[in-house]
Order: C-alpha cells, then structure tokens, then sequence
C-alpha cells in the first residue's frame, strides 16, 4: 500500500509536469533535482495544513466521506495480480464431488472416504504443501497417489483428458517443464493482495463504484450548492458508464471463460491479445474507464470553471489529500485493468510466450508495469487533447452510444462462441460497427430541439446559436 | 467451484490497514494543522458571494430516472456476469471444458438472447419515453 501511495504522489507530479509540458511551462522544479522532492513536500503541506471544517456542514458525514473515497479506491486494488501468483488457476481442476463418486476406482472404503474429504481440487503435484484454500490439498505422496489415480480412472471412464495429461500440455503450451515449479523465491510470493479470488474482476466492480458514496456523501454534507451539483453530476455520470464499463467486460469474460485476472491474463498468453480480437470492447472500457475516474473529457463533477471544485469544494487539508489520492489510486487500477484484459497482462508481445525462470519473474513485473504507464501517460496525454463534455453530451454519449454498442459486441461474442466460429471474426466485426457508428454520426441530420431551451432575459431573442445543435446526439 | 471464506482473509486484513490509514491522516491533520477559526472561513465558499438559501433544493427529477434505469442495466449485467464464466468455451491444451452439459447448450444461447431482448425493449421504451433527453 505504501508503494501505491508513493506512485499516487509521484503520478500527482508526472502530472504536472506532462501539463506544464503540454503548456509549454517549465512546471515544478523547486524542491529537488527537476521537483522530484516535490510530492513529498505535497504531503507534509497536506498534514500541516489548517483542518477547516465549515460550520453548516454535516459534521459525520463530511468526514466520513473523503474516508470512503479513499478506502474504496485502495480495496479496489486489492485483486489486481501485478505479477504471476502461483499456481496457474487454469490447472485447477473443477470436478465436484459427486463426479469423483461416480468414478469407479478400487479403493478401500475408508481410503475412498478419505479422498472425498479432500473436496478435490488439484493443484500441481507437490507445489503447495499448505494451500490458500487449505482443506483442499493432499498431505501426503499417498494421498497424492490416490488422488491421480482416482483422476485417471475417471478420465479414462469418461474419455476426457486427465489431470496429468492437462498438466503436461499447458507445461508444453508455456515453455515450462515442472522442475520450473520448485524454483527460488520470486516465484513463490504472491504478487496479488488477495490471491485466488474467483470473481475477481466482479469484486473489483463492486468495490469500485462503491466509491460513489464517498464523492455522495462529500458533495451532500458539505451543504454548498456547487458541491451538490457536483455530486449529483458525479453519480449520474459514474453509476451511468459503470453499464458500458460491465458489458465490455462481458466479452472479454465469454471468450476467456473466467472472472479470475489471471485466467484471462492466461487465455491471452495462448490466443492473442483481446485487443486483436475485441478493439471495440477495449474501446468502450477506456472511455467508460476515463469517465469512471473523471478524467478530463469527462471531469464534469469537479469543472473548475462551472463548480469550483465540485463536491470537494469545501474540503481542505489531509480530507481534500485524500479524495484526491482516491481519485490517483482509481486510475492505476483501472490502467492495471486495461492492461490484464486487453493488452495481455505481462506478456511482451503477443504470441511470444512468456520468459521463464526466475529473470522471467522480473521480466513480466517490468513489462506489466511499464504497460500501466503507458496507459497513464496516455491518460494525462488525452486530457489536454480532448476539450469537456457538455452534460447531455456526456449522458447521451453513454445511454445513446456506448451501450447499444456494447449490447452488440455481446451478442457477437455470443453469436461466434456458439456456433465454434474462429475469434478473428470479431475483428471485422468490431471494426464493422466501430465505422458504421462513425459514420452514422457523421451523416446524422441534425434535427432541431423539440422544445427550445429558455434563458431568463433571452426570452424574446430565442435561444442561443449552440442550442440548435444539442439534439445532435438524440 | 467451492467457496472457502479464508480465501477472503488478506481482504478483510487488507481493509483493515487501509481504514486504519485513513483515520490515522485525518486524525494526524487534526492535531498537526494550526485551527483559528474565523466567521468568513466557517462560510460556505461560493466564488466569494454571501450564499443565499440552503443547498438543499429540488433538483431534476432526471437523475431518478438515470437511477432506476441503472438498477435495471446492472442488475441484468449481475444475471449475464455467472452465465459468461459458465459459458462453453474451445478447450484448448490444458484448458477445462465446458461446465454445461451438451444438451443445454443451445437452449442456454436461446433463453440469454431472449433475455437482453427483453432488456432491449426496455431500452428502446425508455428512450422513446425521453428518459435520455437532457434539457
């Protein structure tokens, strides 16, 4: 944690110094060698700084709320795999008790009881000796023993691979031989917060928009209209692009067959990158990611120049620190998200395998984050390239455009799973639609607004020139 | 696919710290930052204008709407989210195959299309009604 606050602070002045470059200024370059000391100093200003809290505010929840900005945006964090957690998910085998019952295998009764209790899930032979999940791991080479062989009798009864046969492929498939799974150290610590959380990208989802009672609650209690407005933007505009955010995902979880990061992560290691086979889904994640965290073309709760600082704009000191790290934190998570689903997690290329052995530890822990700061740069790139969204134009962009999208990308998905139709279908698929909607834009007529819009002392000159071209997106 | 509460621990503990980080910066900026208090800085700021009236006034019924339809969409997304990890997928080398049976797969595929077609009509009413028009 202490290190995803430390990147927060240095990404508050990567910042501004890509602003300051995008500006042509110099930015900061006080405090240390080209202001590299300068976050450091942000939070000691931040801790020493005068506490005000206003007299009309509602005191609990006004300071609960930065809290539960912050809290939601770490937590969020928490199933991120930022390296390979070992072992493969992929091996772990999925039969349930009932299927191990009904394999015949010559076993004494109390051998056989004792199976059953192990619940069943195999991990790789001799890797775990103390599994996360704890019950489910075999104690003993007996044990082990029965085990495979209770496997491979009901592999051969039902003619489906068995569990070594599963193992020897996916070691061939990744450049692996088994002595790779007894290595050192790095291959041994988990690099996930929390490992094996099966629904992991769900949890993530949960948690993330969770974070709309903090920006809720900041803005409500602070009992200030411009923090109101702001808050009443900010969770219309984030509880609306979580739908787009969610069916993106969809496909990515339908041609991967898992919730688990690093199952999808996996699948790409096998058959290319998502971004190959889904770049319309990959596009509608990062605009719904940016307005998640409201990035500038979307940053309408906190427009300086309409709201101040929106809902946090009676909050000073560590409590405005706070919203402000939340926000940081939200955006390396969701670029470590990109990342995993789209752009093959640690993998270098596509199609190029991943390094083993111990140098490939630290390969992959490089490449993934350098990916995630690419996607960072990308972000402070986008915010001095695109201007703000108008209000409507931000929700009609996300009920208008992204979901009937995404609702289609789905059902293609759909559609070439079912009938075992090759993935590149989607390409042309995704790109078809991409310029099919362009286009549609772009030739749409613009019809004039139904009921014009009234200014208070423009009532008799009619509304203003840029009225007429709201309905654009209608 | 068994579900085991321990696996969840490091979240638990995970949460802990990260509350416990919170509290500890705003209690810290508490007792460190000095606090003298003036009539003016206890005002709500609005660009410098004395404020008039409370901030809690009506405000458009629209985000109502944006809401409910939110609960409709993301309440689907939580039906469609276990129907895609169960979904057969091509087994390639190592990969488990599908968890539904042969026979229910296409009636699966058929009920699901079915299912967002329901949510698309609601999606076209909602549209026709003008729930996505912002004025």
């Amino acid at each position: 944690m202490g290190a995803l606050q430390g990147t927060c602070a240095y990404l508050i002045l990567a910042e501004r110094k890509i602003s300051a470059w995008a500006q042509d200024r110099i930015g900061p370059n006080r405090v240390g060698p080209w202001g590299l000391l300068q976050p450091i100093a942000d939070g000691i200003k931040f801790l020493l700084k005068e506490e005000i809290i206003p007299s009309h505010v509602d005191k609990l929840f006004y300071i609960v709320g930065p809290a539960i900005a912050l809290s939601t945006a770490l937590l969020a964090f928490s199933v991120v795999p930022f390296g390979p957690t070992t072992p493969p998910p992929v091996l772990l085998d999925r039969r349930t008790d009932e299927m191990v019952e009904k394999s015949r295998i010559p076993l004494a009764a109390e051998e056989r009881e004792h199976i059953l209790s192990l619940s069943f899930i195999i991990q790789t032979p001799k890797m775990y000796q103390d599994s996360p999940r704890g019950r489910v791991w075999p104690q003993t080479e007996t044990e082990e023993a029965y085990i495979l062989a209770a496997d491979r009798a009901y592999s051969n009864a039902k003619d489906i691979d068995s569990y070594e046969d599963r193992l020897e492929a996916y070691n061939s498939a990744y450049n692996r031989s088994p002595k790779d799974y007894n290595l050192g150290i790095l291959e041994n610590i988990q690099y996930v917060i929390a490992p094996h959380i099966d629904i992991g990208i769900v949890f993530n989802f949960a948690i993330g928009s969770l974070a709309v009672y903090g920006i809720v609650l900041g803005g409500w209690s602070s009992n200030n209209k411009y923090s109101m407005l702001g808050a009443l933007r900010s969770s219309a505009q984030l509880i609306s692009y979580e739908i787009p955010l969610g069916m993106s995902v969809l496909g990515v979880m339908l041609v991967s067959g898992s919730l688990n990061l690093e199952t999808i992560i996996d699948y790409q290691v096998k058959h290319g990158w998502n971004i190959l086979y889904q770049p319309l889904a990959a596009l509608l994640f990062v605009t719904s990611v940016f307005a998640e965290c409201n990035r500038l073309p979307f940053d309408l709760p906190e427009a300086e120049q309409e709201l101040i600082g929106g809902y946090h704009t009676e909050y000073s000191a560590m409590k405005f620190a706070l919203f402000f790290l939340g926000e940081y934190t939200h955006m390396i998570t969701t670029s470590f998200l990109v990342v995993v689903l789209f752009f093959g997690g640690w993998e270098v290329l596509p199609w190029l395998g991943l390094p083993g052995g111990l140098g490939g530890v630290v390969v992959k822990l490089a490449v993934f984050a350098f990916k995630m700061c690419l996607f960072i740069v990308f972000y402070m790139l986008v915010r001095w390239t695109v201007p703000r969204f108008r209000f409507d134009q931000l929700m009609g962009l996300t009920w208008k455009v992204l979901l009937p999208l995404a609702l289609v990308n789905v059902v293609c998905v759909i559609f070439v799973k079912q009938f075992q139709l090759t993935e590149w279908l989607l390409l042309p698929l995704s790109l078809g639609m991409l310029i099919f909607i362009a286009a549609l834009t772009l030739y749409m007529p613009r019809q004039r607004s139904r009921a014009p819009v009234r200014f208070s002392g423009h009532v008799a000159s009619g509304p203003p020139a840029y009225v007429h071209d709201e309905a654009a997106l209608d | 696919m068994d579900f085991a509460l321990s696996t969840y621990y490091p979240i638990f503990l995970f949460l802990l710290v990260v509350v416990g980080f919170a509290v500890s910066a705003l209690v810290a900026t508490h007792l460190l930052g000095p606090s003298r208090r003036t009539p003016v800085k206890q005002m709500p700021y609005e660009s410098g204008m004395d404020p008039i009236g409370d901030a809690r006034q009506h405000f458009d019924v629209k985000f109502y709407l944006i809401a409910i339809l939110f609960l409709v969409f993301d309440v689907e997304l939580l039906f469609l989210y276990p129907w895609a990890a169960m979904y057969p997928w091509a087994s390639g080398p190592g990969e488990p195959s599908s968890y539904l049976p042969g026979e229910f797969q296409s009636l699966v595929f058929w009920e699901v299309l079915v299912f967002l077609l329901s949510v698309v009509v609601a999606y076209i009413y909602a549209w026709r009604r003008g729930v996505f028009r912002w004025r």
